[in-house]
């Protein structure tokens, strides 16, 4: 017991060292934010702030109405994007990892393959082909594009996820009588839950991320997502980094306070959902 | 039956998968496609209106790009694996350390992992920026840091020079991955049955032994992809170098995508840059048929 | 076994509904998203791609006239706004209204638009952009419109202007000189900068101005278009130009020698003009090359800045002026079928009061001879110090290869600047890519 103790505070110590070292340049982005500009360019410059300067918070939070359409435009393509790349995943991860058949290592690579050009080269086709569709300027051509990036991603993790799983268990299920699709719906998925929140968390940050898509396919202001506004903003005002600072810490502060919030889901169903075989 | 239940398994199998490779060839496939045809073309400036004076011309761009023996394109491709394997490197082993302790029950350990992935939560744009703030030669953090450590004399230029500019970038990208590797192996930890470990306990292994014998062969299939996804992700980072150092100084961090997207959309180039594209594109391919090689012995084993 | 294929056509057909429903559900919110602000979610949407399929929508005020711009500060927004109001309200067969696309991804989009389709009617952009885009096609020959031609200043004219034919006109015009911190150059006992100051009185006032965090000179050199901008002029003060490097090569001394010294600072590699101007008025910098747009932000950010501008330092005593390079926006007409309402929009901003008025908003010059002429910029002293400037100001190419050109040059100045090469090696290497460019 106390031996549990103590090794529980060794471990305590280490992550919290690991955490500071880690963390800095967050914090560091929220002390340039509340700095003026003068004292961001002394030297040496202070590791904390001296008098909290709020300004360029109350200036950002005052423009909160565009930060807030941001949110709303990166949430809807975010999501719509996750949905589209988890219905689609899933069920191929798990074709891919249970069964044997001829094109499997060719489709393997071909998810893999599907990732290998940086998304700036397949720009112009894409949008060409959004014109033709009459897609741009809707949250459906950001959508699609970004599901691109988390359909391969999602299947080569969760396959993976589904190989770990002993096999015993659906084919204790097959002798049972189940059929390959039920024991998917009734087994597989059940057990593969934390994979898919994984896959499915993975998916939705790389749409959030997203900015080339974004910026490209929509040029309508009112429907940007937030990282446009920011990628806008940075252009203008690079050095003003108290103000650049401050935007970008608003800007993610939602999405950080989601995942937190979040994350109580994800670890429980990681170590629920943990095989106990 | 044996013979049937294969049958059925093929057909099923192929029947899960279709959708998404119907999905991935629409919107992925035919841009490759168009990208592969007009690498072999003369699309430029000159010839992008007028589709009649647009010829096939083999792979002259290829040539072209390779040719000259200050050739930016040999220089990228080099700076992309030094970037790609440093970020890499070190990206994985902290997340790997990360990982095993995160996979460990202690106070505070969920809030630490929790914001441990604040970093990749941000906004590439925000961190590219956030870095090269702390890196600035003047004024910079990191700077002042390693000169109240004595580590360094006087301020180093960062993002000046080409060799601490390539630096500055991997740093800042391993910052950006680390949570990355970090949560996928968790994931893969959590596929380790308990009793596995407690059995060893009882076998009298030490815990390098646990980790050597046991944890690291059974996850193995975990630390594969996250390699291979790793690199395919890291060899084809664009933005944070664009935000850090567009390429410079005289082309230190041009990585392959920067060159290529500098091609295409600043000096309308587009032939050549969909050539440098897909020379990237051709490297990847190779990555990717080692790890289905990979995937092939490790699957005749199970 | 045929049960089992049953269920696995059912599952497939399942998982595409799900998939469609998926996608519909993205497309209500996106619908739902857009009823919070109807009217500014649809018009500028709608109306693009109303133009760009080609039927022109008719709206209440007439046909529409969609312009494409980067303007991102206020003052230059507000300038727009009341040009198309001003527009609008002078006729009624057309409705102009304006789209903002960031600088940044300018001709991006605009490429994409060409390929596709998807276009505006008009386009302002940078200047020396324009020839790669007129031999793109994107830009309509207007040379029989109603427009002043010769009242135009030559310079900015060549570059709308391709074998003799008419693509647009220049917005406004522009070019960098010097700024100097007064305070900085009295605490040093340094006269001030003016037309007689020559390369060798510069390079002594900075290296006097450079101590203790405060740099004598700092320019933008950023490794794109906006550093061969700023960094070209010395190059032609030198005697060189954009295809002779070779006779230009003493601007490369001059950089590296400065950069040593530490009076021209190195950090100018990364640095944008908007970076070089934060600089300058934050103090870092006692003199800055930079361009009259920025005159607003400074009066707004650092009111207090006792600073002045004058020409850029000449090349010996017996040298003329220095040259500046021209900067400033074009207007070109997007090549459709139906061009009358760019035509009408051109014609509108062809008037010298109209000019006249966008451009003291806008913080440039209105790129007439006679417009420029206004009391409003000659009689200030900073204004005034830009206009006889641009006296001795060339435009970049013009050459639709300019981007190679510029990309070839500006690796020059940045291999001299981090001193990875001698000038004269550097010259030579740079003569040679310059000449590579077809």
């Amino acid at each position: 017991m106390k031996k549990e103790t103590k090794n529980n505070i060794r471990l305590f110590v280490i992550g919290a060292c690991i955490f500071a070292v880690f963390i800095f340049p967050l914090y560091w982005m929220v002390v340039t934010a509340l700095k003026t500009q003068t004292e961001i360019f002394a030297i040496p410059t202070p590791i904390w702030p001296r008098d909290l300067y709020l300004d360029e918070f109350k200036e950002q939070l005052s423009l909160s109405g565009d930060t807030l359409r941001g949110f709303k435009n990166s949430a809807i393509i975010a999501c719509g994007a996750t949905l589209i790349s988890t219905v689609f995943s899933i069920p191929a991860a798990y074709g891919l990892a249970r069964f044997r058949f001829k094109a499997k290592k060719g489709l393997i690579l071909f998810f893999l393959i599907t990732q290998m050009l940086p998304s700036t080269l397949v720009l112009t086709p894409l949008y060409i082909m959004f014109s033709r569709m009459g897609l741009l300027n809707t949250y459906l051509a950001p959508i699609l594009a970004d599901a691109t990036l988390g359909i391969p991603f999602s299947i080569i993790i969760l396959r993976t996820y589904f190989i770990s799983i002993p096999k015993e268990l659906d084919e204790a299920a097959n002798i049972d009588g189940c059929g390959h699709v039920q024991s998917f719906f009734r087994i597989m998925l059940p057990i593969a839950k934390p994979g898919v929140i994984v896959a499915a968390v993975f998916s939705f940050v790389y749409a959030w991320g997203d900015l080339i898509y974004g910026i490209t396919f929509i040029t309508n202001p009112t429907m940007r997502p937030i990282t446009s506004s920011i990628y806008n903003y940075v252009q203008q005002y690079q050095t003003l980094w108290n103000s650049t600072m401050a935007f970008g810490i608003i800007a993610i502060m939602p999405v950080v306070l989601i995942f937190i919030f979040m994350q109580k889901y994800i670890v429980s169903g990681l170590t629920n959902g943990a095989v106990k075989a | 039956m044996k013979k049937g239940k294969m049958k059925s398994g093929t057909y099923l199998g192929f029947m899960f998968t279709l959708p998404a490779v119907i999905y991935m060839l629409i919107f992925i496939g035919y841009p490759m496609i168009e990208n592969l045809i007009l690498s072999l073309k003369n699309v430029d400036v000159y010839t992008f209106a007028q589709p009649a004076n647009q010829q096939f011309i083999g792979i002259a761009n290829y040539v072209e790009l390779f040719m000259d023996t200050n050739s930016i394109m040999t220089k990228s491709i080099i700076n992309t694996l030094i970037f790609t394997v440093g970020s890499i490197f070190f990206q994985f082993f902290i997340g790997f350390g990360l990982a095993l302790l995160f996979s460990k029950k202690f106070r505070g350990c969920s809030f630490f992992r929790g914001v441990t992935m604040i970093s990749w939560l941000l906004p590439v744009t925000v961190a590219g920026l956030l870095f090269k703030f702390m890196f600035a030669s003047s004024g910079g953090i990191i700077n002042q840091f390693l000169m109240a450590l004595h580590i360094l004399d006087t301020p180093l230029d960062w993002l000046l020079e080409p060799r601490s500019a390539m630096t500055a970038i991997i740093v800042a990208n391993i910052w950006i991955g680390i949570p990355f590797n970090m949560m996928l192996l968790i994931t893969g930890l959590t596929t380790i049955p308990s009793e596995v470990y407690e059995s060893a306990n009882l076998d009298g292994a030490g815990k390098l032994q646990t980790l050597f014998s046991i944890t690291i062969p059974m996850i193995k299939p975990a630390i594969m992809s996250v390699l291979t996804l790793g690199f395919v992700y890291t060899f084809k980072v664009f933005d944070l170098v664009w935000v850090m150092t567009k390429g410079g100084p005289v082309n230190a961090t041009e990585l392959v995508s920067t060159y290529a997207y500098r091609l295409s959309f600043e000096e309308f180039l587009f032939s050549k840059g969909a050539a440098a594209a897909n020379v990237l594109f051709l490297i990847l391919l190779v990555v990717g048929c080692f790890y289905i090689k990979l995937i092939n012995d490790e699957e005749e084993a199970m | 076994m045929n049960r089992k294929r049953l269920i696995a056509a059912g599952l497939t057909a399942v998982l595409s509904m799900t998939v469609f429903a998926g996608c519909g559900g993205g497309n209500n919110s996106s619908t739902a998203g857009g009823d919070s602000a109807p009217a500014a979610d649809s018009t500028p949407a709608d109306s693009q791609t109303a133009e760009a399929d080609g039927q022109t929508g008719s709206t209440e005020g007439g046909k529409e006239v969609v312009i494409w711009d980067y303007f991102e500060t206020d003052a230059q927004k507000e300038m727009m706004q009341k040009l198309i109001d001003g527009f609008n309200a002078s006729q009624s067969e057309y409705t102009a209204s304006h789209v903002y696309v960031p600088f940044s991804d300018y001709e991006k989009q605009l490429t994409l638009g060409v390929a596709s389709g998807e276009l505006p009617d008009l386009v302002i952009m940078d200047g020396c952009g324009m020839a790669s885009f007129i031999s793109m096609g994107l830009f309509g020959d207007i040379s029989d419109a109603d427009v002043k031609w010769d009242e135009y200043i030559a310079g900015p004219m060549e570059s709308t202007m391709m074998d003799g034919k008419h693509y647009g006109i220049p917005f406004a015009t522009n070019c960098t000189a010097l700024f100097y911190n007064k305070d900085l150059f009295d605490a040093a006992g340094l006269a001030y900068p003016d037309e007689n100051t020559t390369w060798d009185d510069f390079k002594e006032m900075a290296k006097a101005l450079t101590n203790d965090g405060v740099y004598g000179f700092g320019n933008a050199a950023t490794n794109t278009d906006e550093g061969t901008f700023q960094c070209l002029q010395w190059l032609y003060t030198a005697g060189g130009s954009y295809t002779d490097i070779k006779n230009g090569a003493d601007a490369y001394q001059l950089m590296q020698d400065m950069i040593n010294e530490g009076s021209w600072t190195k950090e100018v590699v990364n640095w944008t003009q908007s970076d070089v101007n934060n600089n300058f008025m934050a103090g870092n910098l006692a003199m800055q090359q930079n361009g009259p747009w920025q005159i607003p932000g400074i009066e707004a950010n650092a009111p207090d800045l006792n600073y002045g501008v004058t020409v850029l330092p000449k090349r010996d005593a017996d040298a003329g002026q220095a040259t500046s390079i021209l900067g400033g926006e074009n207007m070109g007409a997007v090549k459709k079928d139906d061009m009358s309402g760019a035509v009408a929009f051109i014609q509108y901003y062809d008037q010298t009061e109209v000019m006249v008025e966008a451009m003291k908003m806008y913080g440039s010059f209105p790129p007439k001879t006679e417009a420029a002429k206004d009391a409003y910029w000659t009689e200030d002293p900073i204004q005034s110090a830009f206009i006889t400037q641009l006296e001795t100001s060339i435009p970049r190419g013009p050459s639709a290869s300019w981007p190679s050109y510029s990309a070839a040059i500006q690796k020059g100045f940045q291999e001299v600047m981090t001193s990875a090469k001698t000038p004269e090696q550097a010259a030579e290497d740079t003569q040679a890519a310059v000449d590579a460019v077809k």
